[in-house]
């Protein structure tokens, strides 16, 4: 039987966040002002003792959201009940507000990808998305944000704009929306358009809380890699989505290759400035 | 109980004199010995000050001079001050950091000097750096200094000439065929107590405690996170090797570690029990000095029945 105990959640994502990875935990613990840290759905166990540094920021009531990876909401076939399960465990946990998962599918027909693939802009992708959004909202005890990935191009037979897609997406599930920062500014130069004109087009007052993540940029194509430095049009991006509406949070993601500390407290207080928000370390 | 020495007793001595006299001095002596092993352990808590432990420090307790060796040099490649040059031989790289401490520095001379890292224990300015280390590390209550160990090794070897008489007497006893079971039964129980107390802690409880709360505190350094070593720095690659052993050199630069000829090993982290000064040893397992080689036997001999008289 599913318990569906009431739990004590913590409040919502607000001010600068970072992802918080095992590799950087002790950076992470440090931080004297974090309110909000992002964690690796998959990577929580549903049972047995949380990692050390998770629960250090659990008891200084720092907000937790699960971000999960592995759902493939975008997929053909239904989600698979067990990693929802998985996710919805982890959410009460961690006592998250809620939890965050991409618009994209990892596998099909049996076959794994091993990372996020964008879906087409069809109509057929937003009732397949959004029938899969429906099924993981009836077992998760808590909102879902959702998160479209970057593409590098565009398929061919895409029906809607991007704004459009995430929109009927967004109003047929009443899911929030995590935009990614990173993101917008890729597609937006890798495609010729205007990252700005995206911004103006999307639900801004569904934003859960916005992605920033580092990239660069190699044959003459902008890559969301998370490893490298956040670069300054990104945060000129940051600048221009807060003055449009600012998102309650803004989490910066690092995957790999990380800095020394002080190059990624710049990147925070560099991240916090952009926003209007105070520094986190 | 009529007690006069029978032609046939062994030594002149009968079974349950020589027993009463015999427990009652075995009770005494465990009495001191025990005493000195629980104040030895204590620690002279008089000296605890609230510094936080540095690296080097936290490895000399974990795993001796060998891991303070292993934490230095691990901060030193942390910060880029080290490599290892084709021939196994260290090097330095550029000018020495600032604040360095004086094990660090000694290493980094030895370094210089193009040293092998397994004869860096045996370098005359590290072997002083260790023994500041050591001498600081006695002074805070967190090892136990060698008078103390001394005094402690003191007892617990009268305890094991103690348990070699009864032994003799044992095999007296059985050579003139007198009951010995009595006598049996206490030497196994001396022989227990000897080996729980043979062994004389190096680390004292605070030293223990301190140990554990560093390692409470550090718990992202375990290998187990892949921890950013460039995020950390210096002084995370150090507190790195210091708390889980030279695996987390492996970890922080596997082409250094290997050039440089250090051994992989996981700190068990039970805090070090090895003995002496001298290079052995690195993890934490292997065991303590000699004496191992305690009274003989004791085991086997079947044959004692009744006994009494």
């Amino acid at each position: 039987m599913r318990g569906r105990r009431r739990v004590r959640r913590m409040t919502g994502p607000s001010g600068v966040g970072i992802g918080w990875r095992p590799e950087i935990a002790g950076f992470v613990a440090e931080l004297p002002g974090l309110r909000f840290v992002e964690v690796v759905a998959e990577g929580v166990p549903a049972s047995g003792p949380l990692p050390p540094g998770l629960t250090q920021l659990r008891d200084r009531a720092v907000t937790v959201v699960p971000h999960g990876v592995r759902l493939s909401l975008g997929g053909a076939e239904p989600v698979d009940p067990a990693r929802v399960a998985h996710l919805a465990a982890v959410a009460q946990r961690l006592d998250a507000p809620l939890v965050s998962e991409h618009i994209a599918f990892v596998r099909a027909g049996g076959l794994e990808a091993g990372h996020l693939l964008p879906l087409p802009r069809s109509r057929e992708a937003v009732d397949a998305v959004c029938a899969n959004v429906a099924r993981a909202q009836a077992e998760l005890p808590v909102p879902i944000a959702l998160e479209p990935i970057a593409a590098l191009l565009d398929w061919p037979d895409d029906e809607l704009t991007e704004a459009d897609f995430l929109t009927e997406i967004l109003d047929r599930t009443g899911a929030l929306l995590l935009l990614d920062v990173a993101n917008v500014h890729a597609n937006a130069r890798n495609r010729g358009a205007d990252p700005l004109a995206l911004l103006d087009r999307l639900p801004l007052e569904r934003v859960a809380y916005a992605h920033v993540a580092g990239g660069a940029e190699h044959g003459g194509l902008y890559h969301d890699t998370h490893t490298d430095p956040v670069p300054t049009a990104v945060l000129e991006l940051v600048g221009a989505l807060c003055a449009r509406r600012r998102p309650p949070a803004l989490l910066l993601e690092r995957d790999g290759h990380y800095p020394p500390a002080a190059e990624l407290r710049a990147e925070l207080d560099a991240l916090a400035s952009a926003a209007g928000f105070p520094a986190v370390t | 109980m009529n007690v006069h020495a029978a032609s046939g007793d062994t030594w002149g001595i009968s079974g349950p004199t020589f027993l009463r006299y015999y427990i009652a001095a075995a009770v005494l002596v465990v009495a001191i010995v025990a005493y000195h092993r629980i104040r030895l352990a204590a620690g002279s808590s008089a000296a605890m000050t609230a510094d936080p432990l540095g690296p080097q420090q936290v490895a000399y307790l974990n795993g001796g001079p060998q891991l303070a060796v292993h934490a230095a040099l691990g901060g030193l490649r942390g910060s880029g001050a080290v490599g290892v040059r084709p021939d196994r031989r260290l090097t330095t790289v550029g000018a020495a950091p600032t604040g360095l401490t004086p094990l660090d520095q000694a290493i980094h001379w030895a370094a210089h000097q193009h040293s092998r890292v397994r004869d860096l224990p045996q370098d005359e300015r590290v072997r002083v750096a260790l023994h500041q280390i050591r001498n600081g590390l006695e002074q805070r209550g967190l090892l136990t200094n060698d008078a103390q160990r001394a005094r402690a090794r003191f007892w617990a070897t009268l305890l094991i000439a103690l348990l070699g008489l009864g032994v003799l007497r044992l095999v007296s006893g059985l050579f003139s065929g007198r009951p010995v079971g009595y006598l049996l039964l206490t030497l196994v129980t001396l022989l227990i107590v000897t080996l729980v107390l043979r062994r004389v802690p190096v680390l004292t409880r605070a030293g223990r405690a301190a140990l554990r709360s560093v390692r409470r505190q550090h718990t992202h350094l375990a290998p187990a996170s892949a921890p950013a070593y460039a995020t950390y720095g210096a002084a995370g690659a150090a507190m790195g090797v210091a708390l889980y052993g030279t695996a987390s050199l492996w970890a922080l630069d596997p082409g250094f570690a290997e050039q440089a000829e250090i051994q992989r090993q996981a700190a068990a982290g039970s805090g070090w029990s090895g003995g002496s000064d001298g290079s052995s040893g690195g993890g934490d397992s292997s065991g303590s000095d000699g004496g191992s080689s305690c009274g003989g036997g004791g085991g086997g001999c079947g044959g004692g029945g009744g006994c009494g008289g």
